[in-house]
């Protein structure tokens, strides 16, 4: 058994939980990294990055470690990675928009541009993916159907999570009919709604 | 009006090139032009070029827009199809992302929006 897995075995062993790493994918703007600080602050009081209505914001993997939930008695121990946005396209022209001058907004692209390699390394190497989508956006898209069919095909566990549903023309069932393979939870990240029964699919579906 | 150039690749095109495929391709289309694959890329081969397309993009090419139809990898099936000659279902549609304003897909469909320059 490699050191490693020895260690991690160790841990669980003596801490007589499972521990995964949790990996939190989706388009960039999808709402990952305020998900992320949901869980982060819920279950260990401290937030996992900064978010920004800027998309790509978050260009390199983001960690939070041992966060343990407790849900109905089924502890689950994580390390939470807050991944940057998977697009298939970066222009920097698209950032001058919100206000960064050129050289800031080439240079955020840049950053992008690695941070989507890193993040497409890191498909095979998570035990388990929440994957974000925006409900208020058609869900059948390329980048959401080529991240579940790279994690289909390493058989690794995947939740669907139908973010901000609290927009007025979200539409969260179309993301339950584009895949319905998947168990899908409605959230608000930004208002904190139906993360109990997000920790409740966690917990249950992850143990 | 710029001219749209669109490039259909047959599968015997594609399989000459099994050793360097990603860059084919990507060549083809940092050259301005749609590629549109007899022999659809299966979600691995999307993945990865992706990967490599972050590595070209600059100012001038600013990444791709890609769509599959079907195609999907159906494991022992898919490779007995193959060892028989035969091709999967399905095709793959890839362009860069400043000739194609927008590309939607519904299970059955892709919608192709060009803009010539």
């Amino acid at each position: 058994m490699p050191i490693g897995k020895f260690l991690a075995w160790l841990q669980t062993f003596f801490n007589g939980r499972k521990q995964i790493a949790l990996g939190l994918y989706g388009s960039p703007n999808a709402g990952k990294t305020t998900v992320a600080n949901r869980i982060a602050i819920d279950w260990v009081g401290e937030p996992v990055g900064k978010v920004s209505e800027i998309p790509h914001e978050t260009r390199v993997v983001q960690k939070k470690e041992r966060v343990s939930m407790n849900v109905n008695g089924r502890k689950l121990t994580m390390n939470l990675l807050d991944m940057p946005g998977i697009a298939t396209k970066v222009d920097y022209r698209d950032f001058l928009k919100y206000g960064l001058n050129t050289k800031e907004s080439q240079q955020r692209a840049k950053e992008a541009t690695k941070g989507i390699i890193e993040a497409i390394k890191w498909l095979e190497n998570v035990d388990a993916a929440l994957v974000i989508m925006d409900a208020s956006e058609d869900p059948y898209t390329q980048v959401n159907i080529t991240i579940l069919g790279n994690l289909e095909a390493k058989k690794i566990p995947v939740i669907l999570v139908a973010n901000k549903i609290d927009l007025s023309n979200s539409k969260p069932h179309l993301i339950k009919e584009a895949f319905p393979q998947y168990p899908v939870v409605e959230i608000s990240a930004l208002k904190g709604t139906n993360f109990d029964r997000l920790y409740e699919v966690i917990t249950q579906k992850l143990h | 009006m710029a001219d749209i150039c669109i490039e259909f690749i047959s599968t015997k095109t594609l399989a000459r090139h099994s050793g360097d495929k990603l860059d084919y391709l990507l060549g083809n289309i940092r050259d301005n032009k749609i590629v549109v694959l007899e022999d659809p890329l299966n979600s691995n081969e999307e993945k990865e070029l992706i990967k490599e397309t972050m590595k070209y993009v600059d100012s001038k090419f600013t990444g791709i827009e890609i769509s599959t139809l079907g195609g999907e990898d159906n494991g022992r099936g898919s490779v007995l199809i193959g060892m028989l000659g035969g091709k999967r279902a399905g095709l793959t549609v890839i362009g860069p992302s400043r000739l194609i304003r927008q590309m939607k897909k519904d299970p059955n469909a892709i919608h192709l929006f060009a803009r010539s320059r």
